[in-house]
């Protein structure tokens, strides 16, 4: 089950990059037809199922080192926000004199708080490949330095994840003071434009979801390049017996350090996607429950699986938007059920799940693997 | 450096332990263990619980640092200051106790990572296989009599396999010394007897030091062995001279 | 001294605050030596003076009604300080103008019916009467038969430092005998003598003495100024004294950084305790941790306001109740969440992780529904409110129970652990489950009663927090961080770690806060604790060799 194929695309891969090729080309056009047609997408929706799609890119992300690598992060929610917040200081910078205190130079919470001048942390922002160089290079040299120690020392298990929580939390405070320089409390929002289109624009938002679906699509096959090479292999191994795989002369933290940082990357990128999306960022996408949440959707979908991480934030999410429709007193009770359930009883997931009743339905007599894969040291 | 100094008079030995101290929280697990080993030796260790026999282990494969004495490979070089990588690097292989072999992994490929080749993350993202190692797997699956599992995941297996896989593992990597830690703990007769000559047929081209309670199969390897009783050596010779000495019979054989 | 005789010739402006302290050195001797009783017609004379409309008249007047010793005299001062002392230009009667129009007679301070309150004047004030009448309270207070007022009065001379109060606190110290306000006189008098140009070297240097045991702010800057007003040994002792106290203030606020950092790391030792046995000594990672803190404080809650509704009069020892009911009650919840949770989890952390944080959304719910997301109060007892000094020491009653409370809640818990079977056998079901369970031993009980446990004492641990923190749904959130790094720092499986952990992490966070502001100085921390731990991955007081690998 966890031994992806030498293919590098199986079948669920397949079926997973058509549907999100499918997706860019098919939202889109749906939002772009004109208001009175009957299949016509309304702009709201368009943005929340790109917000899945960012999401699913964050899954992904966090598959890939706590599916493939054994590395349960609690901290991702810090990546993908980082990456938010380098896409956010873009934006700022792009509204320029049309803030509410009219200053060509500084944001307005800068004039608000009397600042004279732009602090260094922004310089450059003003720049779109710059900030999109900023959102791949914050969060990758974050999770760099924090992986080069946590890994040199062999900090594993639950000890690495209740210090990325920790890691998450400490950014949490640090980014609410107003005299970091990031919007304190209310974070960066009332964003114009980008790349000179109008936010706001139908067509722009249109379009940001299809980029959003061929990014999650690249990121899939870059993940799954990544897992059925030898390379993968050996991550898996990790996972399985991390001092055996040393003791056979892998390095592991250089292993587990070039994941992590990729992974983190790609929470970035999330986070990036996400913000002109939603349009806002603020300092509570480092809340640890934003992490946590994060794992929970790669749990349901299926650890290891990629295919099903991304599958689960869009099932997940997709709860949360109709029951803090339907029933939003209950959603944190369903959420916390799903969280009690999902680890009793769906250890693997939906897809593992599927997997497993499909492997049953093919072949009755299959012996039931015994090995349960130890995730956990 | 003492080392390079002493190297000269141990030239002879591949493995030389002298004076080897190490404490856990003031337990004194290993006392003052002196042990050499000849290159192309065969070497047996018996001794009760708590002798110090997986601690020795540990300090020579570097998981465990000694707070005194000298661990030597090679003649010249000082284990005390490697990793675990490093080591294995240098050509030391280790079985552990419990079979740990990558159990969602195939047979083939965990033969696939142990084998030797580049171990650097460049090379496993982006090497390709090559013949010459389909091959080397291949004599290995014949070697350990696992050729119609290579496809079964690891978890699959029986004990035994699993413990034929692990030593199977350590062959791919093709070490100067193997360190095998009871590999037959567990295993059936018929299992055990097989388990002798296919560590008696790896003992022609490397050195190997295997760890054992199982005195018929210590028989059956027929090699020299070094008695360990509370953290040091207790007696050294061909298992029949051992077996007589009344010390180790008191500590050992005896009850 | 000058003798007032001759100083009443001398230029008024000039010279009042001589004449003042003359009449309050005469006003001393005449409440020694004469009867109260004995002069009521004088006061009558006394009064009339106020009511003559002239400036000297009044000065006169309010120096002699001091040393009458009249019992209404400190009222008619302070009614006079406050302009409401009236007179009737016709009647020469004085009264006291109360709110409401109506007045009071001044000699008697009982109602004056038959007067109107329109035609009574004001009786002016001037700056030299002003100071009279500063003086005369002064002296007043100082005669106080109300220690407090004494002792305030005292105070405020040493605050004012007017040479003209010296011959008050002089008289004043002679006659008091309670030794503490003696000191209080001491030092107000050696405030005066140390600034007075014409005393002795000598005399001033006994003064500074003096100052210098007092040792607060105020002696600092009091200091600072005799120090600017002498010279040479006297200059240079002041300096010293003012130092040495500095010194001493220095050495106080580290004191009470230290007892700060210990009521943070009492703090957080309760919240953290329960995690130690949970996650320390059983190894489940209880992401709910802190909902059990917060169901505590909620039980304690409840325990309030069915006390305040049935029993009122316990309503003081309602905390004594609440603490068995909350271990009762969140030692129970814990056991039931162990048998249909945890349980089936043991041996894969990550998973009980997620599944308990799963759970702390659930109870943070349904704390939620049933409580709403507002705070509740939970009051404070009586014995458990109020502060007090202890040395350089400010020390709240609250804090300090926490304290007491905290230890005496490890104390117990090593006890239950070390010295009876139940902790026997826990202790062997965590070393050796199939050996435990070989034995006989139930561990299946074992594990549940040993959860329950820790749940338990968290549930204790969130009743004294009900006193320190906002009883609301996300009382728990605030801590579990904390917690977990608290049991990290200190290393797993060791109570005393966990102990000297909670308090070093209290304390280095109080030493920090002053310059690095509370919230870096918690990131500062949250950094120390990771780069600790990829020191020492097992924590301050790990446990070393093989057994900590498998």
């Amino acid at each position: 089950m966890f031994t992806a194929g030498n293919r590098f695309l199986d079948a669920r891969g397949i079926v997973f990059l058509v549907v999100l090729i499918g997706a860019a080309i098919v939202v889109p056009a749906l939002a772009l037809l004109p208001k009175n047609a009957a299949l016509h997408m309304p702009t709201y929706l368009v943005a929340l199922f790109g917000k899945y799609l960012c999401f699913a890119l964050l899954a992904l992300a966090l598959d890939l080192v706590w599916g493939y690598c054994g590395v349960l992060s609690l901290g991702h929610g810090a990546f993908f926000a980082l990456g938010g917040y380098a896409m956010g200081m873009y934006l700022m910078r792009q509204i320029g004199s049309r803030g509410v205190y009219a200053n060509p130079n500084l944001p307005d919470f800068m004039v608000f708080l009397n600042w004279k001048e732009l602090p260094w942390t922004w310089w450059g922002f003003s720049a779109f490949s710059y900030a999109m160089l900023m959102v791949l290079l914050i969060p990758g040299l974050l999770a760099f330095c924090f992986g080069w120690f946590a890994f040199r020392s062999r900090v594993t298990g639950v000890y690495l994840s209740i210090i990325t929580q920790a890691m998450t939390y400490a950014l949490l405070l640090a980014f609410f003071r107003n005299d970091m320089g990031f919007g304190g409390n209310n974070g960066l929002t009332d964003f114009k434009d980008i790349l000179g289109f109008n936010v706001q624009a139908d067509a722009t938002r249109a379009v940001l979801f299809s980029i959003s679906a061929i990014m999650l699509a690249l990121a899939y096959l870059m993940a799954r390049g990544i897992v059925v090479s030898k390379f993968g292999k050996v991550l898996i191994a990790i996972r399985d017996a991390e001092s055996r795989t040393r003791f056979i002369g892998y390095r592991v933290e250089n292993y587990k350090l070039l994941v992590f940082v990729v992974s983190a990357m790609m929470a970035g990128v999330a986070g990036a996607l996400y913000v002109p999306q939603v349009g806002i960022i603020n300092p509570g996408e480092f809340s640890p429950a934003n992490s946590i949440e994060a794992v929970i959707w790669v749990a349901v979908g299926g650890r290891g699986t990629l295919v099903g991480a991304a599958l689960g934030a869009v099932v997940v999410n997709f709860a949360k938007t109709w029951f803090t429709g339907a029933l939003p007193e209950f959603w944190l009770f369903a959420l916390g059920l799903i969280f009690i359930l999902v680890t009793l009883f769906l250890p693997k997931g939906i897809l593992g799940a599927c997997g497993e009743w499909m492997g049953k339905w093919r072949k009755p007599s299959a012996p039931r693997g015994n090995g349960e894969p130890a995730i956990a040291e | 450096m003492t080392p390079t100094e002493s190297a000269p008079a141990l030239t002879s030995s591949l493995l030389y332990l002298d004076g080897v101290c190490v404490s856990f929280d003031g337990y004194k697990a290993l006392r003052g263990l002196s042990l050499t080993l000849a290159p192309g030796e065969m070497r047996a260790i018996i001794g009760p619980n708590g002798a110090g026999k997986t601690t020795m282990m540990d300090i020579i494969t570097g998981k465990t640092k000694p707070d005194e004495g000298e661990v030597l490979f090679a003649g010249s070089t000082d284990l005390t200051k490697l990793d675990e990588v490093a080591i294995a690097e240098l050509g030391i292989g280790r079985k552990f106790q419990k079979p740990t072999v990558f159990e969602s992994h195939t047979v083939e490929d965990n033969l696939l990572l142990a084998l030797k080749a580049p171990r650097s993350t460049w090379a496993t993202l982006f090497g390709k296989p090559v013949a010459d190692q389909r091959a080397r797997i291949e004599r290995i699956l014949e070697t350990t009599r696992l050729q119609d599992f290579r496809l079964k995941r690891a978890a699959d297996l029986s004990h035994g396999q699993k413990q034929w896989l692990e030593i199977g593992m350590l062959l791919a990597q093709d070490p100067k010394l193997l360190l095998v830690d009871e590999p037959v703990a567990g295993m059936t007769d018929a299992e055990t007897a097989q388990t002798a000559i296919l560590l008696r047929e790896i003992a022609k081209d490397h050195s190997v030091v295997v760890v054992e309670h199982d005195m018929t199969f210590v028989r059956d390897l027929g090699v020299k062995v070094t008695v360990l009783h509370e953290g040091a050596v207790l007696a050294e010779g061909p298992l029949d001279v051992v077996s007589a000495d009344p010390r180790v019979i008191e500590v050992y054989l005896g009850r | 001294m000058p003798g007032p005789d001759r100083l009443m010739s001398m230029n008024a402006r000039a010279r009042s605050c001589f004449r003042i302290m003359a009449s309050a050195l005469a006003a001393f001797m005449l409440i020694f030596s004469m009867p109260v009783a004995a002069r009521a017609d004088a006061v009558d004379e006394i009064l009339a003076r106020f009511a003559t409309d002239r400036f000297p008249d009044t000065e006169k007047a309010i120096g002699d009604l001091a040393a009458s010793g009249h019992p209404t005299a400190p009222v008619i001062l302070e009614a006079l300080a406050g302009n409401r002392l009236l007179f009737s230009p016709g009647t020469r009667q004085t009264y006291i103008g109360v709110e409401g129009a109506s007045a009071l007679d001044a000699k008697t301070g009982a109602k004056a019916g038959d007067v109107e309150i329109d035609s009574l004047k004001k009786v002016r004030l001037n700056n030299a009467v002003r100071a009279a009448l500063q003086a005369a309270q002064g002296a007043l207070g100082l005669m106080s038969p109300d220690p407090v007022k004494r002792r305030m009065a005292a105070e405020a001379v040493l605050k004012a430092r007017d040479p003209a109060q010296r011959a008050g606190v002089e008289a004043a110290l002679a006659a008091e005998k309670d030794p503490k306000i003696r000191e209080v006189f001491t030092e107000a008098r050696a405030a005066l003598i140390a600034l007075d140009p014409e005393a002795a070297d000598a005399q001033k240097l006994e003064a500074i003495d003096a100052i210098r045991g007092r040792g607060d702010r105020e002696s600092v800057s009091l200091l600072s100024a005799i120090s600017g007003a002498n010279k040479d040994r006297v200059k240079a002792a002041a300096d010293d004294a003012r130092a040495a106290i500095l010194a001493r203030q220095a050495l106080w606020s580290h004191v009470q950084n230290i007892w700060y950092g210990m009521s943070l790391g009492s703090v957080l030792l309760l919240a953290a305790i329960g995690l130690a046995i949970t996650f320390g000594v059983m190894g489940v990672i209880n992401m709910a941790h802190g909902e059990m803190v917060m169901i505590g404080a909620y039980t304690t809650f409840v325990v309030q306001e069915v006390i305040r509704a049935r029993y009122p009069g316990l309503l003081d020892y309602s905390l004594l109740f609440a603490v068995p009911l909350a271990f009762l009650f969140t030692g129970g919840v814990g056991v039931v969440v162990e048998r249909t949770i945890i349980r089936f989890l043991y041996g894969r952390p990550l998973e009980t992780l997620l599944a308990t944080f799963g759970l702390s959304l659930i109870l943070q719910q349904a704390v939620r529904t049933m409580f709403g997301a507002n705070n509740r109060e939970v009051s404070a007892p009586a014995f458990m409110s109020g502060s007090f000094e202890f040395g350089g020491l400010a020390i709240t009653s609250g804090r300090m129970w926490i304290i007491v409370f905290a230890i005496v809640v490890f104390a117990l818990l090593q006890l239950l652990l070390k010295a009876t079977p139940f902790g026997l056998r826990m202790r062997a079901v965590t070393q050796n489950r199939r050996m435990a369970s070989a034995m006989g031993i139930d561990t299946n009980r074992v594990d549940a009663l040993a959860f329950g446990l820790g749940s338990g004492i968290a549930g204790v641990a969130g009743v004294a927090l009900s006193q320190i923190d906002n009883v609301s749904p996300n009382l728990g959130q605030s801590y579990i961080i904390d917690s977990f790094m608290v049991v990290v720092f200190g290393g797993v499986g060791n109570l005393w770690g966990t102990l000297v952990a909670a308090l070093t992490l209290g304390v280095a966070n109080k030493f920090l806060e002053p310059f690095a502001g509370a919230v870096l100085g918690k990131i500062a921390l949250l950094v120390f604790i990771i780069l600790f731990i990829q020191k020492r991955p097992r924590g301050l007081f790990a446990l070393k060799g093989r057994a900590v690998e498998a």
